[in-house]
């Protein structure tokens, strides 16, 4: 498995930088996970994050801050290194497990959705997809924008082949219709901008999906 | 001192280390928080609770693959992202921010080499990217100023400014490439 689609460097440096809504966060963070070169640029940008923090203007803490603050490390004495959750959940990636997710509904035949639980408002809705081997989805536009990790499988379009790991990204300039590939059924986690309106989530959900 | 030297003593639960951290980064945090846009005691409280948990992570920085600077701004950063989810979901339960991307299971976390090898690539391509370029990258997203400010600072036109950043980001993916 080779990654060849990548965030653009600006969502990435948004990404380490703290500023992306949490849907966004997620797709970016769980392409991140996998892949080592975007993993190394958010390295580099937070090594400039550092530098800034070396660089600015120091504001005064408040009096008694340093005390506070040690009041609290009685209570909280230094932890080893713990190892990650130990959740099992093979069919996700690590980062994944630490979310709510919520249950499968199917969206049209051959293609189910399950909403995640994201911690704090977003401006875009996360979301597992899948999609039987060889759905056809209908020609469509996003109202919004459209960050999509694959998990498993594959799907092409005009943009190329995208597989597992690979990381695409659709706005209302885009008019595509992407193909499920053969063979095994498609997991991505989308996160998706557009109208909240729960009537036209669903609609729309819906609509873009059929099967052919 | 060098910091990292005194985050490990930190993890050995060693006070006065601490002591000398805080009275470094803890304005520090609290200056770059104001800068953006945090409100004061919001500031306040990022900048007691990202030193808090230096105290209680000292044991997993790592030296080898990141400065201690870095570390504790990452720390920061995922207590605001914390901190402005909180507020606006009254109420919610507690989400730890700090998504383990960093964390390749691929790359066996005792192979000091090859992190050495990572850091000082990422290092290489810092120091290659000109000064204008990573005032770029700081300014709009660490330290999240407006265009209009960017401009101001660098001393270009408001319609280049994203060009600019683009520009940055895209020459400093090109520099971790090359240095494989």
């Amino acid at each position: 498995m080779s990654v060849t689609h990548h965030p653009s460097p600006e969502l990435l440096a948004g990404f380490a930088a703290g500023t992306l809504d949490a849907g966004e966060h997620l797709v970016v963070a769980v392409h991140a996970s996998g892949c080592s070169a975007c993993r190394r640029l958010l390295r580099a940008v937070e090594g400039i994050g550092g530098s800034t923090l070396e660089a600015v203007e120091p504001a005064a803490m408040k009096a008694g801050a340093f005390e506070a603050v040690m009041a609290k490390l009685d209570r909280s004495p230094p932890q080893p290194s713990v190892p990650a959750d130990s959740l099992t959940d093979d069919e996700l990636p690590e980062i994944l497990r630490h979310y709510r997710i919520g249950r499968r509904r199917w969206v049209a035949p051959g293609v189910s959705m399950r909403p995640i639980e994201l911690p704090g408002p977003s401006r875009s809705r996360a979301f597992l997809l899948s999609s039987n081997p060889g759905t056809h989805m209908l020609e469509h536009t996003h109202t919004g924008s459209e960050l999509t990790c694959v998990l498993r499988g594959s799907f092409s379009h005009e943009g190329g082949r995208f597989g597992a790991g690979d990381f695409d990204f659709g706005d209302e300039t885009l008019d595509h219709q992407p193909t499920v590939g053969d063979g095994e059924p498609c997991l991505c986690l989308v996160a998706m901008t557009g109208d909240l309106r729960i009537n036209g989530f669903f609609g729309r959900l819906i609509s873009p999906f059929v099967r052919l | 001192m060098e910091w990292a030297t005194l985050i490990g003593r930190v993890a050995d639960g060693d006070r006065e280390a601490f002591r000398r951290l805080f009275e470094h980064f803890a304005p520090r945090v609290k200056g770059l928080m104001l800068k953006t846009g945090a409100s004061s005691d919001d500031a306040e409280e990022i900048a007691q609770e990202t030193l808090l948990a230096v105290w209680r992570k000292a044991a997993q920085f790592d030296p080898v693959s990141a400065g201690a600077a870095a570390w504790i701004y990452t720390i920061a950063r995922n207590l605001r992202i914390d901190q402005v989810r909180r507020a606006a979901r009254t109420g919610a339960v507690d989400h730890d921010a700090e998504l383990d991307y960093l964390v390749d299971p691929a790359e066996p976390a005792d192979d000091v080499m090859a992190r050495n090898d990572e850091a000082g690539r990422i290092a290489t391509a810092l120091s290659s990217l000109s000064e204008e370029q990573s005032m770029a990258i700081r300014l709009s997203f660490i330290e999240e100023r407006p265009h209009p400010e960017i401009a101001d600072f660098l001393g270009i036109p408001l319609g280049t400014v994203k060009s600019r950043i683009r520009l940055a980001m895209n020459r400093l993916r090109a520099l971790l490439d090359e240095t494989k």
